[in-house]
């Protein structure tokens, strides 16, 4: 399976440059067009909370901030990994967290949460040179919902 | 008359009601600039949000959460906010979340708008 690798260096600028590249993926209609335009949408919103997470809370200590995307098309799936060179979180366990703390309309902790309503599989773990990675897939199959108390 | 608020553009329809274009993002980097706009509208004596999407290519976790927050403002004061010209990533956003339970929602402006008056 062809594997599409982006690097970002910039906190600040990475954010415009994920969207840029999704917006030159879809108008390219290359590669992600094995998706559905909701699936791709789907997946870019994952990608975004993930990578907006990392950006607001992530500590790269002296580091200069090293983020990888590999983009991993498959049948009516896409595969996602996105590696970095942070401290990392306690996560999936934050997910938990999150679920529980939930409030009625609730104004903040809603990203992992929507990361892992998106995603029909994820893993988070370390690699063997310590970067922290992220893999996930998104189907054009699941019916993705995140249940937000509205009372 | 049209106003600029912290990149958001603000369009009175009534005494009471406005349009809010969200332009092409509300997330994280922006969310912050939508609750002050949309808090100074309310100390105005506005209640009624129209919200534009038609540009808009992210909604996040932090820009629906701001959306959220103007919600429990207004809806004790029977205010409301309503989405229109819902772009299909802010779609994708409603439907995973199924805030269309809560938001109503219009295919343009023009159509909130008289629902509004």
């Amino acid at each position: 399976m062809e594997v599409t690798r982006q690097q970002f260096n910039g906190l600040g600028e990475v954010i415009d440059e994920l969207h840029g590249l999704f917006e030159e993926w879809e108008r390219e209609e290359a590669l992600l067009s094995h998706l559905d335009p909701d699936t791709i949408q789907l997946f870019r919103l994952a990608v975004h909370e993930w990578v907006a997470n990392l950006v607001q809370h992530a500590d790269f200590a002296d580091r200069t901030p090293d983020i990888t995307l590999d983009v991993i098309p498959n049948g009516r799936r896409v595969r996602c990994v996105i590696e970095d060179n942070s401290e990392g979180f306690p996560f999936p366990e934050q997910i938990i967290v999150q679920r529980n703390a939930l409030t009625p309309f609730p104004e903040r902790g809603m990203g992992l949460l929507m990361l892992n309503a998106a995603t029909e599989y994820f893993e988070y773990s370390q690699t063997e040179n310590g970067r922290r990675r992220l893999e996930f897939t998104v189907s054009s199959d699941a019916d993705s919902c995140l249940d937000i108390p509205f009372s | 008359m049209q106003a600029t608020t912290m990149n958001f553009q603000i369009e009175p329809v009534t005494h009471d009601t406005v349009v809010i274009r969200i332009g092409k993002a509300l997330d994280f980097r922006n969310a912050a600039d939508f609750k002050a706009a949309a808090q100074e509208q309310v100390r105005s004596g506005i209640r009624s949000f129209i919200l534009d999407f038609n540009d808009t290519g992210i909604l996040d976790s932090t820009g629906l959460g701001s959306i959220f927050s103007l919600y429990r403002q207004v809806s004790p004061m029977s205010g409301q906010v309503v989405f229109a010209s819902v772009s299909r990533p802010v779609q994708v956003v409603v439907q995973l979340t199924r805030t269309y339970k809560v938001f109503r929602q219009f295919p343009s402006v023009d159509a909130a708008r008289e629902a509004l008056r």
